[in-house]
């Protein structure tokens, strides 16, 4: 894979590339650059430049309540995420469980379903269920949604791992606890590092399951930001937006630290 | 380094998976300080055998026991067995060092007793400057010396050795040989390897034990295996062999007269039980090979053919011929220095091919 690519083939790839890159991150540029533009509206290209809008952002009650809210909810669902998807990975992936492949499709099925059914549906249920605490159902409903991105690549880096590793280990004198601990954690890890990450990321920006199940008290930051938007669409709701984009590129660059991510996403 | 070995004895083992049977009622005794190779091809059930004895499969009949007692009960991290994987299996999370410290960790030998194991096994790999480094930084060779320093480190009652070298070129692979069982017999460590590469048993085993479909076919040391195969797969199996067919046509005293179903007969050392149909097995080296001189030679053990092709294959050359009856025969030529095998034998060529009876031996036809 070390190779380099030559001729037209080269230009090719690489305009591809340069187009995609464009379409990915040009929009992302344009809600930052709103978001210090000096017009009382959103509008582009910005005009003027000013912190004005960080500022009020910063001390709306709403908005902290909202972003705290948000990042509360997705740590709370990752972990959650991760406490169920590494034993179910390992269960799938480890033991002779009978129909392992259609509790694995069970299990994954949240990626196939229209999330916006799946939070109707949650709604349905809750009512049913007289379960009216929002704070509750939103914890539940984003671990349904979040649960399948660790157990996918959990289960991918358990395939990866070479058994023999752990059969080695076991005949050196680890039990088969000290043998998970000692071995199959160190070469799982950044696939449940990638797994969380994407779990922490589906639940911070979802907006269709929490559409449903928020009310006036539980607001996650996304449906603040839609409900602003419908009000007034000034710069600080583009503010609001980078601060969300901050917090999502703080946590890759956090994790590439701690375990590599290059590695988790097999690169 | 010092290791109490034990001897290791597998009774009746079997294990079955649904109605099949990947090994089947398998009896071994394996002496202290002994090397025995499990060779098949593959399917034959020796790395099943082998995972039974690690505990790494669950039997599902018979006995394995260790220094006499059994161990079917004993969990894996308890059998204090060390075994060689073919992928080599070393933690690529630790370095070497810390890989071959791994098993005193887990016995909780205490720090200072362990770095001073583990300096010693990685001396005698000859490795022991390399303990700092990360696995993938070392070859293929030297990493499968880690894991023997690895293995050899918890002072096993016995060594399982899972086609450890099958992953190495020819060359290198030769030289391992020679030093793992240097280092095998120098500890006297009990050690069972599995391969199925029969040069690879010649080498390294005390005793081979063949195995065929999930069934011992034949325990014996090299020599016995190689001259008194006891059926035709074994003899077809290490090395390459002649199978003549043929009839009793007549015993006396210690030699068993063999009619081939060609005209020829050959006599063979006479093995109890033999009548009607036989079949002898005849290595190609123990044949002489020379142009026909016009005469007719009725002794037996005495063939006339005819070239069909001529291999030259460096230290030997192979003679591929054909019986009148059809039958073919291969005999090999030992190629010496400055000498070319005789100018006259080429292909189409008429040949008069002579052995001796002691070369002769009955097998099963199975």
């Amino acid at each position: 894979m070390g190779g380099r690519l030559s001729g037209g083939t080269a230009w090719l790839v690489y305009g591809i590339t340069a187009c995609v890159m464009v379409f990915v991150m040009a929009p992302l540029l344009v809600a930052i650059s709103i978001s210090f533009s000096a017009a009382p509206f959103a509008s582009f290209p910005p005009q003027g430049f000013t912190f004005d809008w960080y500022r009020q952002v910063l001390v709306d009650p709403d908005f902290i309540d909202a972003f705290s809210f948000s990042i509360g909810l997705a740590l709370a669902s990752t972990v959650t995420s991760v406490a169920l998807g590494l034993p179910a990975a390992l269960a799938l992936q480890r033991s002779n469980i009978p129909a392992a492949s259609v509790m694995q499709g069970v299990l994954l099925s949240p990626l196939i379903f229209p999330v916006l059914i799946t939070g109707l549906a949650l709604l349905q249920f809750y009512s049913a269920a007289n379960m009216q605490q929002a704070v509750v159902n939103l914890y539940i409903g984003h671990t349904l949604v979040t649960l399948p991105y660790v157990v996918r690549t959990v289960t991918a880096s358990l395939q990866l791992v070479d058994r023999s590793l752990e059969e080695a280990a076991r005949t050196l004198g680890a039990d088969r606890w000290r043998t998970f601990r000692r071995v199959t954690i160190p070469q799982i890890a950044p696939g449940v590092a990638a797994g969380a990450l994407f779990a922490f990321m589906v639940s911070l920006d979802n907006y269709p399951i929490s559409m449903w199940l928020s009310d006036a008290r539980a607001v996650p930051l996304p449906i603040l930001l839609f409900q602003r938007m419908s009000s007034v669409f000034d710069p600080s709701i583009a503010a609001m937006a980078s601060l969300m984009i901050l917090v999502g590129a703080a946590a890759v660059v956090v994790l590439e630290r701690l375990v590599g991510l290059r590695r988790a996403m097999g690169i | 380094m010092e290791i109490k070995s034990a001897d290791l004895a597998l009774s009746g083992l079997t294990k079955t998976y649904g109605h099949s049977l990947a090994v089947d009622n398998v009896t071994v005794r394996i002496g202290t300080g002994e090397m025995v190779a499990l060779l098949g091809p593959s399917g034959c059930g020796k790395t099943t055998t082998l995972r039974m004895i690690a505990g790494l499969i669950e039997p599902s009949g018979g006995d394995i026991l260790i220094g006499g007692r059994s161990i079917v009960n004993v969990p894996v991290h308890k059998r204090n067995i060390g075994m060689l994987f073919q992928s080599y299996a070393l933690f690529p999370h630790l370095s070497v060092g810390q890989n071959v410290a791994f098993g005193l960790e887990m016995r909780g030998v205490r720090k200072a007793e362990a770095a001073r194991r583990v300096t010693d096994a990685l001396t005698l790999v000859q490795l022991d400057h390399l303990a700092e480094r990360l696995p993938t930084a070392l070859s293929g060779g030297q990493q499968q010396r880690v894991a023997l320093a690895r293995a050899l480190v918890i002072e096993p009652s016995v060594m399982l050795l899972d086609e450890p070298l099958g992953a190495l070129d020819k060359s290198l692979r030769e030289s391992m040989q020679v030093e793992l069982r240097q280092l095998q017999q120098r500890l006297g460590i009990t050690t069972v390897i599995v391969t199925h590469d029969q040069e690879e048993a010649l080498t390294l085993a005390d005793r081979i034990v063949i195995m065929r479909a999930g069934k011992l076919e034949q325990i014996g040391t090299p020599q016995e295996i190689y001259s008194r195969p006891v059926s035709r797969f074994v003899a077809g199996f290490i090395g390459a062999s002649n199978f003549l067919r043929g009839h009793v046509a007549g015993s006396d005293g210690g030699t068993t007269l063999v009619a081939l179903q060609g005209g020829a007969r050959v006599t063979v050392p006479t093995q109890a039980g033999a009548s009607g149909e036989v079949m002898v097995a005849l290595r190609p080296e123990a044949i002489q090979v020379q142009p026909f001189a016009g005469q007719n030679d009725a002794a037996p053990n005495t063939t006339q053919a005819t070239i069909e092709q001529i291999i030259y294959r460096g230290s030997l050359t192979h003679l591929y011929l054909r019986l009148d009856d059809g039958a073919p025969l291969l005999a090999f030529h030992q190629n010496r220095a400055g000498e070319r095998a005789p100018a006259e034998l080429s292909p189409g060529g008429r040949v008069v091919a002579r052995w001796t009876e002691e070369n002769n031996h009955l097998v099963a036809d199975r």
